[in-house]
């Protein structure tokens, strides 16, 4: 029907594309203002991704993507183990530069520059675009410190009031400060799982990003701490570009705007969640959030 | 439980049990090889350090005899005291007080000279130089035992041995015992053990200069081998491409930590020696080599503990921000200072030890004195050991078992401070 090698430009290869029913190009003017089937305003377009294609060595990892994330709105990544949206997420604040042998091609453009660009310093990309991780990992110092370290190495503070107010409101909004605030000169690797990974997120929204990765942040978590971790990103989302990678569809339900689907390195299918969980365009898709696969 | 077992049926739960019971035996039999192994350990040790302490523990007191001294004033130059033979003159008097009459070459006083060590002399001309108005009276002075007579004293050389077998005579035994009986014989700590350099008499041999110069030698190995050996492993790990030459470096370092230390005494000789120019038998060149000894121990221990850093924190650093330098200078090291800090001590307590390289540079010759500079000839700790264990003098062999003792002594002071250390540094995460 196709060639082999055809790829259509929004990421649908060849085998999936005859129930594709591919979105169409979108462009700015189109975008803006966007409202998911929630009703909820969806921000203009934080990045933009293009035919971003990932290899590690000889592997391709991820094929072709292209994708729009909107400002001020939760995006999830769901899909089976492998599938390439840790890999597709690391890209954004180029986290896949420090693993040796990983190739990303294509264009992430955010607010329109592209992330690769020879000119972008990652070191200042990542203090645009923060990431907090799986397992909670703060570092081996006290809880202040945790939080005071990214406003330090980027200097953003001149002063010690200064940068105790930083951490007081990153912590506050984190939602930690009730917890902590007699303790904040003990250690951070005392505080329980969930609490870990919500220190971990006030010590990203620190250096105030203007994007935040999370990858998998509630999976090694109990249920009441990921309660609290969904309600808090679902705070942020007022402030900041959220793009989350999840294993649990229910989550990426409750706390998404917008989802997107991978699967063996692809992008199958992307749109509002609801959509996405309720009638789903590819048959993938379907059958991954019924639970017959992954 | 009982229930649980009721539902399998009996011939498979007697296997179960059968095969539980072997599985027990073998973790009993395997508790018992494991006690049994650190057991062996253990004596051995206690064997070795008990032999050791025995064999030394004489070394750490020494004897002196408490003599009147007529202050002979035909004999001694008041402007030059040093010149005067004390030696012999106490020698006459205690012959005279003993009652015995000497032949006309002296050979008694000779005989009872020898009795007292060459250290009676300086002391002596030290008292006649701070006090020459004593010139003229009868003054009491502690003479040191000469090493025979120590030896005497301490029980090591017996009347029963065979007059040719010993270097006491009968006579001489006979005079050290009527000095005891006297009660002018008295222990003292030996003190020269500790604030001496080496010296060809036992009884004025000391561990100090020795000891000075493994300090020092072992400072030029901390300062030299440290630094450039956790650089070498920081930039190895964590920023250098992985590819073929990288890959040659950490074989080559592997096996350098495997070459013979004599082969790098002989490198230190042509290099350092004979190219460089540096000083023989001196701690720069004995620190030198091995600090080239200690580096691949240093950067394989730094490497694995840099390694053993949980990634998440490499990455946690790297996501705030922080730059490649920033994340391994505020994380990762701090987070490998225990292993690298154990690497290092590991690698110094074998520098410590290290005799074979010292073969080569010149530091087992015979160095009396202490050491001021990294640029003096000295000898070190083991090649004491060597030296001592070789002399002829009997009373060498106590003091070979205590150098071993202060070797020991410093080896574990070093430890224990590094034990110190590494607990500061330890961080849980």
């Amino acid at each position: 029907m196709k060639f082999p090698y055809f790829r259509a430009p929004d990421g649908l290869d060849g085998g999936a594309s005859d129930t594709a029913l591919a979105p169409a190009p979108t462009t700015p003017a189109m975008r803006v203002p966007e409202v998911t089937s929630h009703g909820e305003p969806v921000g203009p377009t934080k990045i933009a991704v293009k035919n971003v294609s990932v290899f590690y060595g000889e592997k391709q990892a991820l094929h072709e993507v292209s994708l729009d994330i909107p400002d001020k709105t939760v995006t999830a990544f769901i899909g089976p183990s492998g599938c390439g949206k840790s890999t597709f997420l690391r890209c954004m604040n180029r986290m896949n530069d420090t693993i040796q042998g990983c190739k990303v091609t294509g264009r992430i453009e955010m607010d329109g520059e592209d992330v690769n660009d020879r000119t972008v310093d990652p070191v200042l990309l990542r203090a645009q675009v923060g990431m907090v991780f799986q397992k909670p990992n703060p570092f081996p110092k006290t809880i202040y410190e945790n939080v005071a370290y990214g406003p330090k190495i980027h200097g953003l503070t001149t002063n010690k009031s200064e940068l105790d107010d930083i951490v007081h409101a990153s912590l506050k909004r984190a939602g930690l400060w009730d917890e902590v605030a007699d303790r904040l000169h003990s250690a951070g690797t005392g505080l329980s799982g969930g609490q870990q990974q919500r220190l971990v997120i006030a010590r990203a929204i620190a250096v105030n990003p203007e994007v935040i990765l999370m990858d998998e942040p509630c999976s090694a978590l109990d249920p009441i701490a990921t309660a609290k971790i969904e309600e808090l990103i679902d705070e942020l989302r007022e402030r900041y570009c959220i793009v989350i990678v999840t294993h649990s569809m229910a989550q990426a339900a409750r706390v998404s705007q917008r989802t997107a689907f991978f699967h063996m390195g692809r992008l199958i299918e992307h749109g509002p969640t609801e959509d996405i969980f309720t009638n789903p365009h590819e048959r993938r898709t379907l059958d991954y959030i019924t639970g017959r696969f992954g | 439980m009982t229930e649980a077992t009721s539902t399998i049926a009996p011939a498979r739960a007697d296997r179960l049990k059968a095969g539980l019971k072997g599985r027990y035996a073998r973790e009993r039999r395997f508790k018992l090889y494991g006690i049994l192994a650190v057991s062996v350990a253990i004596g051995f040790l206690v064997l070795l350090l008990g032999r050791i302490i025995e064999q030394g523990h004489t070394a750490f007191y020494a004897h002196e005899v408490t003599l009147p001294v007529y202050m002979d004033p035909a004999r001694i130059d008041a402007s030059y005291p040093q010149g005067t033979n004390f030696e012999l003159l106490v020698a006459e008097q205690e012959l005279v007080r003993l009652g015995v009459t000497d032949d006309a070459e002296g050979t008694k006083a000779n005989a009872m000279r020898s009795l007292f060590s060459s250290e009676l002399k300086y002391r002596a001309a030290d008292i006649i130089r701070a006090r020459p108005h004593l010139i003229g009276h009868t003054v009491t002075i502690p003479a040191p035992t000469s090493d025979e007579a120590d030896l005497y004293y301490k029980g090591e050389i017996s009347i029963e041995t065979p007059a040719d077998q010993r270097r006491l005579s009968d006579e001489q035994i006979g005079w050290l015992d009527r000095m005891k009986a006297d009660g002018a014989v008295r222990t003292h700590f030996n003190t020269a053990l500790f604030t001496k350099g080496d010296s060809t008499e036992p009884e004025l041999a000391g561990v100090l200069g020795a000891l000075v110069g493994s300090a020092l030698m072992l400072m030029v190995t901390a300062i030299i081998a440290i630094p450039i050996g956790i650089g070498a492993a920081v930039y190895l790990e964590e920023f250098s491409a992985k590819n073929r030459l990288t890959d040659l470096i950490e074989v080559n370092i592997n096996n350098l930590a495997a070459v013979p230390s004599i082969v790098y005494g002989l490198l230190g000789v042509a290099v350092f020696i004979n190219w460089a120019h540096l000083p023989r038998s001196s701690p720069i060149v004995g620190g030198l080599v091995l600090a080239l000894m200690a580096l691949p121990t240093i950067i394989i221990a730094t490497r694995s503990s840099l390694k053993a850093v949980p990634p998440s924190i490499r990455e946690a650093a790297l996501a705030m921000g922080a730059s490649r330098t920033q994340t391994v200078f505020q994380h990762v090291l701090p987070l490998a200072m225990p292993g690298v800090m154990t690497g290092s001590i590991i690698s110094m307590a074998h520098a410590l030890g290290e005799t074979a390289p010292l073969l080569l540079i010149g530091m087992v010759s015979f160095v009396p004195g202490v050491p001021h500079s990294i640029a003096e000839p000295t000898g070190a700790l083991p090649s004491l050991v060597y030296i001592w264990e070789n002399a002829s003098e009997r009373a060498f062999h106590e003091r070979t078992a205590a150098a071993i003792l202060v070797l020991l002594t410093f080896m574990i002071v070093m430890n224990a401070a590094a034990i110190v250390l590494r607990r500061r540094f330890e961080r849980r995460w």
